[in-house]
């Protein structure tokens, strides 16, 4: 059996804050949690794309993960939500220091580029507002192949009636032509108590139109593809490198802090699929 | 039996196979409050739960007869009972209730069986070291 992850817990410049978030993923029995640090570009504004905070910074001691006796793993995940699609720029090289890529898009045309073209791993669906498009077949299935996924994340069905409406609405019309497959449920919390165990949240797939063994793969194996995607994302055609290095410190954001500096092989925009 | 049929027979093996034997399921839960001095009595409790039954199943799953069999008022840990047909509804209500008088609130479900001599183990709380 896989392990349960939830790819989105919301980032807050608060250390105590995050530091809770964390301790209470673990001690739900999630084996990896992803910060998501969302980034809304506008029209007149210009924005600096977030750079992701170290994770020693955010808790001194990863809390180790309820019955696993192993410590909790945590990455780094990017939400760009789109209106336009100058928003979401390839290859651009402040994406590289996240370890997953998410892109929310906000109409069906930008729905239909992220699924189709777009190199990320997650596509959110949103969970704040009545679809303004329906679910092709062609985009969806063009996602499966890729194996682009789709989030759902129920933190603003616990905290608001109408917008449980909306969860429940957009995700049933999903469900409904991915056939419950590539989809990933997450919490998007704020807080520890909008957190909920792997075995609600796959009770909560039930509701949303899922059976019974993908509401389980939504939390645990999907999730697993979604991070093996990610690491293969990176590099070109799927190959990846590490490096062992004989210092003590601790192994997993050494790792990462290695990866964004001279990378080897990296992947060339492909000129045909990005235009 | 006679006691002469008894020494003729011989110990009877007798293979009985029961599929979903038990009608109902059972859940530990605990309720974890933002305020941890609050306290409910049982009451306050059950009334809370078919608000949330209510609220996101309406006047129908309001009506799920469920029965809170025992209740801790120290740890708000409460042992449920549901038909097994209603243990969909009840669960996601449970997880979808969020806040409690205006203090967010979540209900953590322990362990759910349909066995209740399997509540008395929690193996996810086990030491594995």
């Amino acid at each position: 059996m896989s392990v349960f992850m939830d790819l989105n817990v919301s980032f807050s410049a608060e250390r105590s804050r995050m530091t809770k978030l964390i301790e209470a993923a673990a001690h739900l029995g999630f084996s990896t949690v992803a910060i998501n640090y969302v980034f809304e570009p506008m029209a007149k504004k210009k924005l600096e794309i977030p750079m992701p905070t170290p994770v020693k910074e955010l808790i001194d001691q990863l809390p180790v993960v309820q019955g696993r006796s192993r410590p909790i793993r945590v990455l780094n995940r990017l939400t760009v939500v789109m209106s336009d699609s100058s928003h979401f720029r390839p290859n651009a090289t402040e994406y590289r220091g996240f370890d997953l890529l998410a892109v929310q898009p906000t109409t069906e045309k930008l729905f239909h580029a992220a699924c189709m073209l777009y190199d990320v791993d997650i596509i959110c669906i949103s969970v704040t507002e009545k679809l303004p498009f329906f679910f092709k077949r062609a985009p969806v299935n063009g996602a499966m192949d890729r194996g682009v996924v789709f989030e759902v994340s129920y933190s603003a069905a616990i905290r608001d009636s109408t917008r449980r409406r909306y969860t429940i609405a957009n995700a049933v019309s999903l469900m409904e032509s991915c056939k419950g497959k590539n989809v990933i449920l997450s919490s998007a919390a704020e807080k520890p108590l909008e957190l909920r165990g792997p075995y609600d949240i796959t009770n909560l797939g039930l509701l949303f139109g899922l059976s019974e063994g993908d509401a389980k793969e939504a939390v645990s194996s999907t999730c697993r593809s979604v991070v093996l995607h990610a690491e293969s994302r990176k590099s070109a055609s799927g190959i990846i490198y590490t490096m062992k290095t004989c210092s003590e410190s601790s192994s997993q954001q050494e790792a990462l802090a290695a990866d964004l500096g001279e990378a080897p092989a990296a992947k060339r925009a492909k000129p045909h699929l990005t235009q | 039996m006679r006691r002469a049929d008894a020494e003729d027979e011989p110990a009877v093996f007798r293979r009985v196979v029961l599929k979903n034997a038990s009608p109902y399921h059972y859940m530990k839960v605990r309720l974890a409050l933002e305020d941890e001095s609050t306290r409910l009595s049982a009451v306050e409790l059950k009334q809370f739960i078919v608000t949330g039954l209510s609220s996101l199943y309406g006047e129908v799953g309001a009506a799920l007869t469920f029965d809170l069999l025992k209740y801790d008022e120290d740890t708000l840990t409460a042992l449920l009972r549901v038909y097994s047909k209603g243990l969909v509804k009840l669960w996601s209500s449970l997880t979808l209730l969020g806040s409690y008088q205006n203090q967010d609130c979540a209900f953590r479900v322990l362990q759910v069986s349909p066995f209740l001599l399997a509540l008395t183990g929690n193996s996810r709380e086990l030491q594995l070291d």
